[in-house]
C-alpha cells in the first residue's frame, strides 16, 4: 500500500495533468462542435508549438513563456486558413470521414517537417527555474507544472468567458447549435466557424508552450496525446466543452495515480479501457446532448 | 443493357491481364530484390482490399487495419513458436482470431456513426503498440520475434517465388469475396449504409449487423495478409507491426484507386508501393516520406476522392458518344429496364426516382 504523502502527491500531479488535457480536449471539441470535425493533427500542432519554445529558448535565448506571444496569433492564424481553405472544400456528405484523412495527413507532414528540420533527437528546454519545486502537505510539486497548470486554467477561463460573455461567443455557440438557424438570424457561419478553428489551434498553442517547460519532445509523440485526447471528448461526450473538461481531470487523476501500482507505460492504458468501455455502454459519452447521440 | 456488358466486358479484359501479370511476373522480375518489392506491393494489395471491405462498402475509414494486420502477424508468429503449429494452420488459426477479436472491437466502435470508429480505430494501434512493446516476456517487445520459415530448405529466390504465388492466390480470394459481396443483397445494403445510414435504416436495412459483419470479415482477411507476411518476412518489430502508417497506406492506397472499384486498391497498391519502395532506395531514411505520404493523401481527399479509376472512366467517357455518367446504371437505364419489365407505363411515371449522390 502506498503512503499518503505518495498518493497526495499523484493526486497534485494528476490534477495539474488533467488541466492542460482540459484545455487540449477543449480545442478539440470546439472542431468537432463547429464542423462534426474529429482533428487528428490537434496534437501535431501541440508538439510544433513545443518545439517553437524550446527553438526561442535555446537559439534566441527567450523564456519559452514569451514565445507564446508569438505562437498564438500565428496558430490562430493558421486554424482560420485551415477551415477556410482546406476543410471548407470537402463534400459535405463525406465531410466527418474525410476530414479525419486530411488533419491526419497535416498531422504526419507535420511530424515529417519537423522530423527533417530539427532532427529525430529529443530536446528539453533547460531552465533556470526547471528544478524548482515546492512542498505542500508532504508533496513535492514543481513550479514548472505549475506554470502549465497555470496556463492551461487561464486560457480555459479566457475560452469560458469568451464563449459566455461576448457576442462572438453567441455566435460560435450558435453556430455549434444549429448553423442554419444561426444563418438566418444573421450571423456569418462561415466567418464565425473560421474563427471558432482558429482558436481551437490556439488553444494547441498554450498547450504546447506548457507541455515544452517540463517534457523531453521528440517529432513523433503527437501519437502519444492524441489517444488519449480522443478517449477523453468520447467519454465525455463528443461536442461537449464541460464534459471534456471533467473526463480529461479524472482520467488524468486516474493515469496518475495508476502509475504507482503499474508504471508510466501500462497507466496510460486507462485511456484507452475507458473509451472502449464509453463506447460499449454509453456511447454518446457521459456529458453529451443531443449531438453526441449521432456521432 | 448496353453498358453492363460493357462493364463485364471491362472486368473480365482486365482480370485476364492481371492474371497473366501476375503468373509472368516472377519469371521477368530480373532479380530477387524486385521480386521481393512485387511481394510487398501484393501484400499491400491483400491489406488495401481487405481494408476496402469497411471503406468501401460501408464508408467507414478505418485508420487502425495496420493493427489488425500487426496483430494477424503476432499470432501467427507466436502460434508457430510458442505453441508449435504448422506455419499454414497458425495462419490460419491466428485471422480467424483476428476476425474474433473484430467482434467486441466493432461491437464498440461501430454503435455510433463514423466519428467514434475512427477514433477507436486509432486507439486500437496506439493501445496494441503499447502492450506489444510493454509485454516483453510473450512478444519479444522491442528486440522483435523471430519466425521459422516455413520452407527451410527452399533457397532465397525460391522462397520469395512461392511466397509471391501465395499472395497473389489470397489477393484472388479477397477481391472474389469482394465481387461477391458487392453483388449481393448484402452488399446493398451496405453501399446504403454508405449513401445514407438513417434511410437505410429505415427501410429495415439492419445496419448494426451488416458493419459488424463486413468488419469481421475485413478483419479477417487483414490477419491473413498479416499473418502470411509474417511467414515471408521472419522478422517482427512492435514499431512496425502496430505502425499508424501502416493503416494510412491502406487508406491512401484504397482512396487513389477508386473505393467503390473491385481493382481500385490494386491499382492504388501498385502506384503507393512501387512509390514507396522507390522512395526508400533514393532518400534513405529520412522524414521526408511522411511528408510525402501526408502531402499525396491529402491531394487525393482534396481533388479526387472518389479515385484514379473513376476519374480516367469519366475521361473515357467525355469521348464516348451516348455515355455521360460514371454510375453503374443510369436514371435513363433504369426506366427502360422497369419499362420493359412492367410493360407500358404512363409517360413519366419511371422518370422521377431521385438522383444517387455518386
Amino acid at each position: 500500500m502506498p503512503s499518503g504523502a505518495l498518493l497526495f502527491q499523484s493526486v497534485i500531479l494528476g490534477l495539474l495533468l488533467g488541466g492542460l488535457y482540459a484545455l487540449l480536449a477543449a480545442g478539440l471539441t470546439l472542431y468537432f462542435g463547429i464542423m462534426r470535425v474529429v482533428m487528428i493533427a490537434h496534437s501535431a500542432f501541440l508538439i510544433l508549438a513545443a518545439y517553437l519554445a524550446w527553438w526561442s529558448h535555446s537559439r534566441l535565448g527567450i523564456d519559452p513563456l514569451l514565445s507564446l506571444l508569438v505562437t498564438v496569433p500565428l496558430f490562430f492564424a493558421c486554424g482560420v486558413l485551415l477551415q477556410r481553405l482546406l476543410l471548407a472544400r470537402l463534400r459535405p456528405a463525406t465531410m466527418t470521414m474525410m476530414s479525419v484523412l486530411l488533419t491526419f495527413a497535416i498531422a504526419v507532414c507535420v511530424e515529417g517537417l519537423l522530423g527533417y528540420v530539427f532532427t529525430g533527437t529529443q530536446r528539453r528546454i533547460q531552465l533556470g527555474y526547471g528544478s524548482a519545486s515546492f512542498e505542500v502537505l508532504g508533496a513535492r510539486v514543481a513550479v514548472v507544472k505549475l506554470i502549465a497548470f497555470g496556463l492551461a486554467a487561464v486560457s480555459l477561463l479566457a475560452l469560458y468567458l469568451l464563449m459566455k460573455r461576448t457576442t462572438f461567443g453567441w455566435a460560435l455557440r450558435a453556430t455549434i447549435q444549429h448553423r442554419d438557424a444561426a444563418r438566418l438570424v444573421g450571423i456569418d457561419t462561415d466567418r464565425v466557424a473560421g474563427f471558432g478553428f482558429g482558436l481551437g489551434l490556439a488553444t494547441a498553442a498554450v498547450g504546447g508552450t506548457a507541455l515544452s517547460l517540463d517534457t523531453t519532445i521528440y517529432p513523433s509523440l503527437h501519437w502519444h496525446w492524441i489517444g488519449p485526447l480522443m478517449a477523453i471528448i468520447v467519454v465525455g461526450g463528443l461536442g461537449s466543452v464541460p464534459g471534456a473538461a471533467a473526463a480529461a481531470m479524472v482520467l488524468g487523476l486516474l493515469q496518475s495515480l495508476l502509475q504507482i501500482p503499474l508504471g508510466t507505460t501500462w497507466a496510460q492504458t486507462v485511456f484507452y479501457i475507458a473509451l472502449f468501455a464509453t463506447l460499449a455502454f454509453r456511447p454518446q459519452g457521459f456529458f453529451g446532448g443531443r449531438l453526441a447521440q449521432r456521432f | 443493357m448496353p453498358s453492363v456488358s460493357r462493364s463485364s466486358l471491362g472486368y473480365l479484359a482486365a482480370t485476364a491481364v492481371l492474371l497473366v501479370a501476375v503468373l509472368a511476373f516472377p519469371s521477368l522480375a530480373p532479380n530477387p530484390y524486385i521480386l521481393s518489392v512485387g511481394i510487398v506491393v501484393l501484400n499491400y494489395a491483400v491489406l488495401s482490399t481487405s481494408w476496402n471491405f469497411v471503406g468501401g462498402f460501408i464508408g467507414y475509414i478505418s485508420l487502425g487495419h495496420g493493427a489488425l494486420a500487426g496483430l494477424g502477424a503476432y499470432g501467427t508468429g507466436l502460434l508457430v513458436t510458442k505453441a508449435g503449429l504448422p506455419s499454414f494452420v497458425a495462419l490460419l488459426a491466428a485471422a480467424l482470431m483476428v476476425a474474433a477479436l473484430a467482434l467486441p472491437i466493432g461491437y464498440a466502435a461501430l454503435r455510433v456513426r463514423g466519428a467514434s470508429f475512427v477514433i477507436v480505430s486509432i486507439a486500437l494501434v496506439l493501445i496494441l503498440l503499447l502492450v506489444f512493446q510493454s509485454w516483453a516476456s510473450l512478444t519479444g517487445g522491442s528486440r522483435g520475434l523471430n519466425v521459422p520459415r516455413p520452407f527451410p530448405d527452399l533457397l532465397r529466390p525460391e522462397h520469395h517465388r512461392v511466397f509471391f504465388f501465395l499472395f497473389a492466390g489470397l489477393l484472388g480470394i479477397a477481391m472474389l469475396t469482394w465481387w461477391a459481396i458487392d453483388r449481393s443483397r448484402f452488399g446493398l445494403g451496405l453501399k446504403a449504409i454508405r449513401e445514407d445510414e438513417d434511410k437505410a435504416e429505415s427501410l429495415g436495412t439492419p445496419t448494426f449487423s451488416y458493419k459488424l459483419v463486413v468488419f469481421v470479415v475485413s478483419a479477417f482477411f487483414t490477419g491473413l495478409a498479416g499473418g502470411l507476411y509474417a511467414l515471408w518476412f521472419g522478422d517482427l518489430d512492435p514499431v512496425f507491426q502496430f505502425s499508424i502508417l501502416t493503416g494510412s497506406y491502406m487508406v491512401l492506397m484504397a482512396l487513389l484507386g477508386g473505393v467503390r472499384n473491385l481493382f481500385g486498391p490494386l491499382v492504388g497498391a501498385l502506384v503507393v508501393g512501387s512509390a514507396l519502395e522507390y522512395f526508400k532506395v533514393q532518400f534513405g531514411d529520412t522524414q521526408l516520406h511522411l511528408v510525402a505520404t501526408g502531402l499525396l493523401l491529402a491531394l487525393v481527399v482534396l481533388f479526387m476522392p472518389d479515385g484514379v479509376l473513376p476519374a480516367i472512366g469519366s475521361l473515357a467517357a467525355r469521348f464516348r458518344p451516348a455515355q455521360s455518367s460514371i454510375r453503374e446504371v443510369t436514371q435513363a437505364e433504369l426506366r427502360e429496364s422497369r419499362l420493359a419489365e412492367r410493360g407500358p407505363v404512363p409517360a413519366g411515371a419511371g422518370a422521377n426516382g431521385k438522383e444517387d449522390r455518386g
